[in-house]
Formats: structure tokens, C-alpha cells, sequence
């Protein structure tokens, strides 16, 4: 194929993949007058900075960032602390039952907490954590995908490695930390994109299980923003859902490459 | 296992330890709540829980008998085999042309994947926006063009069609980051034997790289069917609340709808059950079957 | 004079320990928009009036998704005092469990409010002679519409069609001579087809609706049914009749309006002041008229509808009492006439009534005029009573499901019968879970 064939179709793939978020932020910018003229305005409207004001102040959607970032961030670094203590445990231990361990943590990849909100939204009632952080948090701390990546990481270090680590009378924690850690970097940033994104994206939990302002994530902040109007003012609409995106597509531009290696590699295995 | 070989520390209770909080996370919040979901599905219950009677198999039966959740099961299979396909065609077909040795090609393939960061929720609520009758752009332009303006979530077809598209959108790039990886692990010696061969590139394609790609594809196939399966709640909540009349309506929807506005905990707990054994399957093959079945190259 | 000073003296010391610690009241509402600062400001005026009484309100989303939130909330073991929850979740709120019947609870010094309110609201919302819940909002649907489009397309703005009928009349001449690219819009949701079937005097549901004793059979597939669906389907057939395309959706009905998508919006008449500034801000004139009903059809008038206050159990006696104190004075007389003028929503009460006819307000304002009036002629009866059903809001769906399958295609026959039994089906699977 000719290269100038192949660059004109990146070039319009490229266009058509990133033409609804040009025009949602477009439109984000007008008012609902500009946004109903036939024919469109394709250009910024005046109602750039009263939109962002509005949606961040009076439909709260500070507030919601505020939150999601707070999830966000504690489950990305527990739950990656969490997994590379696990696969330490798994990979650099001799104890019994480990295959027994390894099918417990396993299973898991078949358990989403989407197939069980209805239990577990019991359940953390009961806990008492309903409209908290620790509802949003605790239940994501753990994870099978996160432990054998890991564990798939460590077992690709050499042996020798830890043989010269015991001889020099280091103990497996001091190895995880000086050694294991920054030759898993790779893993640790995939990981953090994918759990940064993943749980700045939450959608049905948050919506089951908070009921409060105070406690609510940016994504269900939208949903009210989709209802909770006298009449739908789509430029606001469409503000939020710029304001929401970009955090999480921020944390991933940062990562990408990284993500983008690691991780692939690593799950093909 | 072939980790013993790196097992070098012989602490007895240390592994205990730095496993411990995976352990109390895991059954706590993931292995209760599942089993709990299949005991409470065998249950009618009032009210999330204020009172409870135990009806046995009842809620599987009304499920599997009544023609209401067929259809919930039928538009499930259609909404997710039409997500999965063109989200891996697509993203098969974008794969390929940025791996097509330009320059450039981080760029492209950066510019090509990075709406997988974008939630369900966000792309919704702007494909809501977009496919509006009255102010949206695209039929603003069918308007110019052909002189239609469709009321898209009015017809079940057409609403579908949104739904699909917005998926699609969302989860395009997800798939080109593995199979632009998988296309360039690919082993060169195979690929110029086939050029030697004489074989044109679209038969090079068919016959040599698909095949290739073939643990690449499965793996995808399962991870974008969970995907289908559970991230697209937001889509049908925000576009169309599963109509019209319940055209659109798939379990993930209609398991919220059913435990949290309808109050009917023991039939969405059977409903989650059945996904549930949905994504078991799923699983189990790919990790059975997708080691052995798929084409090896060399 | 000493034991006075004495008494003085104690009350001075307690005093402080008194005022130390506000009383705390949870209120939560579903009204989003313009409304939600409304409340706010009526709130502020309470708390400043009420220095022991700290009352917070929250808005929580829809009507369901409030409903929902307090019989979460209350599962959880931490319910808000104060619940706005809609008409037509009154039986699912007494089966609950959770709230208590307000009128045992209202001080004998404030009963006389009570006995103030209008007969369709008392009539409503008493149910086995005694109030539940303090009635807030009440409302009912009237037609809006636009009089500039209606002097373009050669209609008498005076002279708002009044029947099914007349409707696809102006709709003719508003399509023959383009003022408007559709001619009428209004949510598809089921209180739509609620408040037509009680138009026609007709019941929603057996034991009277559901007053007499407990429903067990809901009436959907009925000849009054049967007249609303058909008029719809000719409708929306015709291209006269659009809506956004999601159930429910009252924003998207009233967007179509007020840019001048749609000549005519039918919808509550709470929207009367967010209409009249809509219509100043886009530059038409705007007109209210009685809702339409079927040709050939006595007019028994409208349900109720809206939503009224609900107060949970569990709460110490003082945090009681301040919720009542809040909730009385919320809804008396000069904050009803406040609360109608800033929306639209019903004067509940007949002193607020005797209040804005004293005003002349409703000569002066004629746009909150039509409800008004409509309500005021409402015929008392079973039928406009309103019907109780416990699962209403599956039964909401079934009927709007019912509708778009109607508009699909569906024949009107096969599709009545068949939201007929859905309906029974999740009425007995509803009594049974309750006990019933």
C-alpha cells in the first residue's frame, strides 16, 4: 500500500476518532440559543466560561472531581501495594498450599463486582459504609489481575538475583524494595493507569451505594446533569463531560507508553 | 510449579503475611458478595430486605419461562456480539494500517487509542448529544445531505445503533494497543516466506498474519465481551433506559433496574447469577481452550 | 421577687447550654434546576427564623431516584427526616414501614392546617381519614402554548384547543403553514395516560382504585385506555406529536418548547414561572390552556399530582419536633402562596387561596390562571381521587413500554392485553413479597 494512501486514511481515522469529543467541546461553549441555530455554529461560543463555572459550582461537579480523585488515586496506590506484596509472597516463598492460594486469587478474575452489586451493596450497608470513601475504596484494594502481573514481572528477574541478595543477607523485604521495585516500574505505571482510569470511570457502584452529594463521583455527576435541569442545556452537558474526561485522559497521555508496553507484553504471556 | 525455582526465602509465616490483605479483600468483598448473590436468588424479598420468603428454583423459572427476560437475554447476545465484533474489526483494521512502517507511527497509533480513557459515561452522555434530533450534528448533516432527520432513540433499531456506536467508539483503541503489539512480535521469518511465495497482500492477510494473531484474538475476544457485558451499563442508562420498550434493555440494565428501582432483589440476584455463569464460561474457555486451539507460527 | 430573680437567674445559666447545639433536620427533595436554590432560600429563611433548628436540604434526583435513595438510606439504618416522595409511591412509602402517619405526630396547637387544605388535595392524600404526609406540591398537567406560533399559523391565540380532536386540528394547520417544525410535545411518561383515564371518570385499578382496600387488578386494558392510545399513536403517526426519545423525560420535553421545536407542550403546571421566563428569553408569547381531553368525553377533571413530605422513624423526640416544626411551617399559609407564585405548583391551602385571589394575583398573572381553574372544577371521585398501587413505578414502565411498542407497530389490541397482565403479574408478585 502506498504511503500517502496509508498516512490519508491514519489522518481520517485519526479525525473520526477524536470528532466527538472536538464537537462536544465545541458545543460546550455555547449557549442554548447557539447550540438549537439551523445552521449549527461550528465555532466557540460566548458561553465558554459560564458553562465551566456553572457545572463546577452549581451542578457541583468540583465537588464530584474532588472525590473521584480521592478514589482514584487510594485504590491505585493500595491496590498496586496490595498485588506486589502478594506476588513477592507467591513468587519468592516456599509455603504449603501455594497452588491452593493461587486458584483462591485466580478465581477471582471471574468475580467483576457488577454481577454482585446487589450483595455487596447489602453487605457494605451492613458494614455501615454507605456514603463513604471506604465503600469506594476497600472492595477494590485487592486483585488477581494486578498480583500476576506482577508475579508474571518478578519471575522474568533472574535467579541469580536473589541468590545474591540472600548471600549478601538481605531480607526478602529489603530485596522487594531495592531490587524487585524498580525493575517492576513498567508494571507499577501500566497498573496505574489502569486502575487510575478504571476507577475514575466507576458508574454502578458509586450510583448504588452513594447517596449523598458530599460523597458522589464525578460520572454519576453527570447523570444528574442529564436530568436535572429545568429544560436540558446541552452546552452544560457537554462541559461536564469535557470536565470529567480530563483527568483520566490526562493520567493516561502521561503513562501511555509505558502502558502501552508493559502491559501488552505482559498480558500476552 | 515452575516458581519454586524462585522461591528463595524460607520464612514460614512472612508469605502469610504480605498475603493477608489480598485474602481478607478477596473474600470479604468478591467471594461473599458472589455467594450471597446466589443464595439470595432463591428468595423473594421486599424492599432490599425487610422481609424474605424462600421460594426456591421460582425466580429461574419466571426467568428462563417468561418471554419478557428472553428478550433481555436475546438483546444481550445482539448488543454484545455486535460491540465485540466491530470493536475488534475495527480495531484490527486501524492496528494494521499503523502498522504499516510510516513514519509517525506513535503518533497515529497515541491519537488512535487514547478514548479508551474515556469513561462509558462520557461518551454517552456526547453520543447522546450528537444523535439528539433536534440539536445534534449528525443529523444536522443527514439533514444536508439526504433530507432525513431519523429520530434515532424512538426505534429500537436505530437506538441499538447508537448504543453500539457509542461502545465501538469508547473501546476501539483498547484494541489496537494489543494487536499493534501482537502485528509487531509477529516472527518477520514467516511473513517473508509468504512474500517470497508470491502471495498477494490480501492473501498474506487471510492465510498468514490473521492466523498468527490468533491468541491475540481470543484473548481479546473474551476481555471485549466482559466489557460488553458489564461496562456498557452506563450507555443504556443514560441513552435510553432500555427502550424503546425494552428494545435495548440488556441484563446489566435490567439486574439495577430490577434490584434498585423495582425492588425485586431476589430476581436480579438470578439474573446476576446467570451472567455470572456467562462470564465463567468465558473464562474457563479462554484458559483452556484458547492455549491449545489457536495456530502456531514456525 | 427573689424566687423570680432565682427562676431568671437558672434560666440565664441555661440559656447558653441551650443555644450551644443546633437541632439538626435532613430534608430530601427531587427538585433539580432553578429549584433547587428556591428551596434553599426558603430553608435560609427557616434557619434564620428557627435559631435552635438547623434544617439541610438535599436535592437527590428524580422522584425514583429519591424514593429509592430514603428506602436505601433507611436500610442503612440512617434515614433523612424529611422524604418528598411522589403520589404515586403513597402505597409503596406505607408498605415500607419506615415513615410515620405525620398527623399523629402534629401538635394539637397546629391541627387547624390540616383542615385547611382544598378538597382534591385532602382528597388525595387522606387515605382512611388521616394524613400520612404534609401535602407540598401539587400540580396537575395543562397545556402550554405558543401564542406568536399561533398567530402565524392563522389560530385564535385566545383559544387553546380543548379536546383530542381540536389538538390534531391546530396541528393540521400549524404543519400546513410551517409555523413550527412539530406541532406538540409532552413527556412520555405515564402520568399522562394516568391523569386521562381519570378525565374520563374512568378507574385505574379495583377496590376503587385501591382506596377501598388494597388493589389486586389493575385496568389497562379498558375502552378509556383504549381512546387515549389510539389518539396518540394517529399523533405520533402524523409527525405532530415528537418527544426526545427517552421515557420520562421532562427536560427534554420542555427544551422542544421553549426553542420553538414544538408549538405545544403539555406538562405540569408547576413549570408555569421557568415557562414564562423561558418564553421572555426566546422571544414568544405564551398561553395556558386546560388539558385536552378524548371528544365526546365529560370532563371530570385531574389527579393530583406532585408529591408530598414524608417523615421517618427512629429519630429522637427532639429531632422530631423539629422536623415537624420545619414541615408545618414549610407549608403554611404565606410560604404556599411564596412557593406557588415561584413556581406554579398549587396553593394547598384555602387561606393561601383567599390570600392570591385578594391579590388579584391570578387576573393579573392569567398563566397560573388555567391549572387553577382546573383544579378548582375537578369533580371529587374515585376516579380523580387517583388510584394506590404498591409497584407503581414498574407499572409506570409497563405503560410507557406500552406506548412505544404502540408506536412501533404493535396492534393496539394484542398490546393493551399484554401490559394488561404484565401489570396484574407485578401487582400479585408486589402484594406477595409484602405480605399481602
Amino acid at each position: 500500500m502506498n504511503t500517502f494512501a496509508v498516512h490519508a486514511l491514519l489522518l481520517l481515522s485519526v479525525a473520526v476518532v477524536a470528532a466527538p469529543v472536538v464537537i462536544a467541546f465545541i458545543f460546550s461553549t455555547q449557549t442554548p440559543a447557539e447550540i438549537f441555530r439551523f445552521p449549527p455554529k461550528f465555532t466557540i461560543g460566548s458561553a465558554f466560561l459560564d458553562n465551566y463555572r456553572e457545572v463546577w459550582t452549581r451542578y457541583h461537579l468540583g465537588l464530584y472531581m474532588k472525590n473521584s480523585a480521592i478514589i482514584s488515586v487510594a485504590v491505585t496506590v493500595g491496590k498496586t501495594i496490595v498485588s506486589f506484596l502478594a506476588a513477592l509472597a507467591l513468587v519468592y516463598f516456599r509455603f504449603p498450599l501455594k497452588s491452593w492460594v493461587f486458584t483462591f486469587i485466580l478465581l477471582t478474575l471471574m468475580m467483576p463486582t457488577e454481577i454482585m452489586i446487589v450483595a455487596l451493596f447489602e453487605l457494605v450497608s451492613n458494614l455501615g459504609w454507605a456514603n463513604t470513601y471506604a465503600a469506594l475504596i476497600v472492595p477494590f484494594l485487592a486483585s488477581a489481575t494486578g498480583t500476576f502481573l506482577f508475579r508474571q514481572q518478578f519471575l522474568q528477574i533472574p535467579e541469580s538475583l536473589v541468590d545474591a541478595a540472600r548471600i549478601d543477607g538481605a531480607g526478602p523485604l529489603r530485596f522487594a524494595w531495592s531490587i524487585l521495585l524498580p525493575m517492576s516500574m513498567n508494571v507499577v505505571a501500566a497498573m496505574a493507569v489502569i486502575q487510575f482510569v478504571y476507577m475514575w470511570n466507576q458508574y454502578l457502584w458509586p450510583l448504588v451505594i452513594i447517596r449523598e452529594s458530599e460523597r458522589q463521583v464525578v460520572q454519576v455527576g453527570l447523570r444528574m446533569l442529564t436530568s436535572g435541569q429545568d429544560a436540558t442545556n446541552w452546552g452544560l452537558v457537554m462541559a461536564g463531560a469535557i470536565v470529567a474526561l480530563l483527568p483520566a485522559l490526562f493520567v493516561f497521555l502521561l503513562l501511555q507508553e509505558q502502558f502501552s508496553r508493559g502491559f501488552a507484553l505482559a498480558e500476552e504471556k | 510449579m515452575e516458581t519454586e525455582t524462585h522461591a528463595a526465602y524460607k520464612s514460614r509465616w512472612l508469605p502469610w503475611i504480605l498475603l493477608l490483605p489480598t485474602f481478607v479483600i478477596l473474600l470479604v468483598f468478591l467471594y461473599y458478595p458472589t455467594l450471597e448473590t446466589f443464595r439470595l436468588s432463591l428468595y423473594r424479598v421486599a424492599f432490599l430486605g425487610i422481609r424474605k420468603t424462600f421460594v426456591g428454583l421460582e425466580n429461574y423459572q419466571d426467568l428462563f419461562t417468561n418471554p419478557e427476560y428472553r428478550r433481555i437475554f436475546w438483546n444481550t447476545v445482539v448488543y454484545s456480539s455486535l460491540v465485540v465484533f466491530f470493536s475488534m474489526a475495527v480495531g484490527l483494521f486501524l492496528s494494521v494500517l499503523a502498522n504499516q512502517k510510516v513514519r509517525g507511527w506513535r503518533f497515529y497509533r497515541l491519537m488512535l487509542i487514547w478514548p479508551y480513557a474515556l469513561s462509558p459515561a462520557v461518551a454517552g452522555v456526547i453520543f447522546l448529544f450528537l444523535f439528539n434530533p433536534q440539536a445534534g450534528i449528525v443529523n444536522y448533516f443527514l439533514d444536508v445531505l439526504f433530507g432525513i432527520r431519523p429520530d434515532w432513540l424512538t426505534h429500537p433499531g436505530l437506538a441499538m445503533f447508537v448504543l453500539v456506536a457509542a461502545a465501538v467508539w469508547k473501546n476501539v483503541g483498547y484494541n489496537v494497543v494489543f494487536y499493534l503489539a501482537a502485528l509487531q512480535n509477529l516472527p518477520g521469518d514467516v511473513l517473508e516466506a509468504a512474500l517470497i511465495d508470491g502471495a498477494t497482500p490480501w492473501q498474506r492477510f487471510w492465510k498468514v498474519t490473521f492466523p498468527l494473531l490468533s491468541p491475540m484474538t481470543f484473548f481479546l475476544f473474551v476481555m471485549n465481551t466482559i466489557y460488553a457485558f458489564f461496562d456498557t451499563f452506563p450507555f443504556v442508562d443514560l441513552l435510553t433506559k432500555g427502550g424503546p420498550n425494552g428494545a435495548t434493555n440488556v441484563l446489566i440494565y435490567n439486574i439495577y433496574r430490577d434490584g434498585f428501582e423495582f425492588y425485586k432483589t431476589g430476581m436480579a440476584a438470578a439474573q446476576s447469577v446467570v451472567l455470572f455463569v456467562g462470564v465463567v464460561i468465558l473464562t474457563v474457555l479462554q484458559f483452556r481452550w484458547g492455549e491449545r486451539r489457536v495456530h502456531y507460527g514456525g | 421577687m427573689k424566687r423570680l430573680v432565682v427562676v431568671l437567674a437558672l434560666a440565664a445559666l441555661a440559656l447558653p447550654a441551650l443555644a450551644a447545639e443546633k437541632v439538626k433536620v435532613t430534608f430530601w427533595h427531587a427538585f433539580g434546576g432553578g429549584r433547587t436554590a428556591f428551596i434553599q432560600r426558603m430553608v435560609d429563611d427557616f434557619n434564620y427564623t428557627h435559631p435552635g433548628i438547623e434544617v439541610k436540604a438535599e436535592y437527590k434526583g428524580s422522584y425514583r431516584d429519591t424514593l429509592n435513595a430514603a428506602i436505601l438510606a433507611a436500610r442503612q439504618g440512617n434515614p433523612p427526616h424529611i422524604v418528598q416522595i411522589f403520589e404515586v409511591g403513597t402505597q409503596m412509602a406505607l408498605d415500607s414501614g419506615i415513615f410515620v402517619p405525620v398527623e399523629d405526630y402534629v401538635p394539637a396547637i397546629l391541627k387547624f392546617q390540616l383542615e385547611d387544605y382544598i378538597k382534591p388535595v385532602a382528597n388525595y392524600y387522606r387515605i382512611k381519614g388521616k394524613f400520612n404526609s404534609v401535602p407540598w406540591n401539587s400540580s396537575n398537567p395543562i397545556l402550554y402554548y405558543n401564542k406568536t406560533i399561533f398567530k402565524k399559523a392563522g389560530l385564535d391565540p385566545a383559544n387553546p384547543p380543548k379536546t383530542f380532536g381540536e389538538v390534531m386540528e391546530a396541528c393540521k394547520k400549524i404543519e400546513a403553514t410551517k409555523a413550527a417544525p412539530k406541532c406538540i410535545t409532552w413527556p412520555l411518561h405515564s402520568w399522562f395516560v394516568e391523569q386521562w383515564i381519570a378525565e374520563q371518570g374512568a378507574l385505574l385499578a379495583n377496590n376503587e382504585n385501591g382506596r377501598a382496600a388494597r388493589a389486586t387488578d389493575v385496568y389497562i386494558d379498558s375502552p378509556a385506555m383504549r381512546r387515549i392510545v389510539e389518539w396518540w399513536k394517529a399523533m405520533y403517526d402524523k409527525g405532530y406529536y415528537v418527544y426526545s426519545g427517552k421515557p420520562e423525560d421532562w427536560d427534554g420535553a420542555n427544551q422542544l418548547f421553549v426553542s420553538q421545536q414544538a408549538a405545544m407542550e403539555i406538562t405540569s403546571t408547576s413549570d408555569v414561572t421557568f415557562m414564562q421566563n423561558a418564553a421572555f428569553e426566546n422571544g414568544f408569547e405564551l398561553g395556558t390552556g386546560f388539558l385536552p381531553i378524548p371528544d365526546g368525553v365529560e370532563r371530570n377533571g385531574t389527579v393530583v399530582g406532585g408529591a408530598s413530605l414524608w417523615l421517618t422513624k427512629g429519630h429522637p423526640q427532639d429531632e422530631m419536633t423539629a422536623a415537624l416544626t420545619f414541615l408545618i411551617w414549610f407549608t403554611n399559609t404565606e410560604n404556599m402562596v411564596r412557593w406557588h407564585k415561584g413556581t406554579g405548583y398549587f396553593p394547598v391551602l384555602n387561606t393561601s387561596v383567599k390570600v392570591l385571589e385578594w391579590q388579584h394575583w391570578f387576573e393579573r398573572n392569567p398563566a397560573y390562571r388555567a391549572a387553577f381553574d382546573q383544579l378548582l372544577q375537578t369533580k371529587l371521585n374515585r376516579a380523580t381521587q387517583g388510584a394506590l398501587l404498591g409497584p407503581f413505578p414498574e407499572i409506570r414502565t409497563i405503560i410507557e413500554n406500552m406506548i412505544q411498542a404502540i408506536f412501533q407497530g404493535k396492534p393496539i389490541d394484542q398490546a393493551l392485553k399484554e401490559a394488561d397482565a404484565a401489570a396484574d403479574k407485578a401487582l400479585k408478585e408486589y402484594n406477595a413479597a409484602v405480605g399481602k
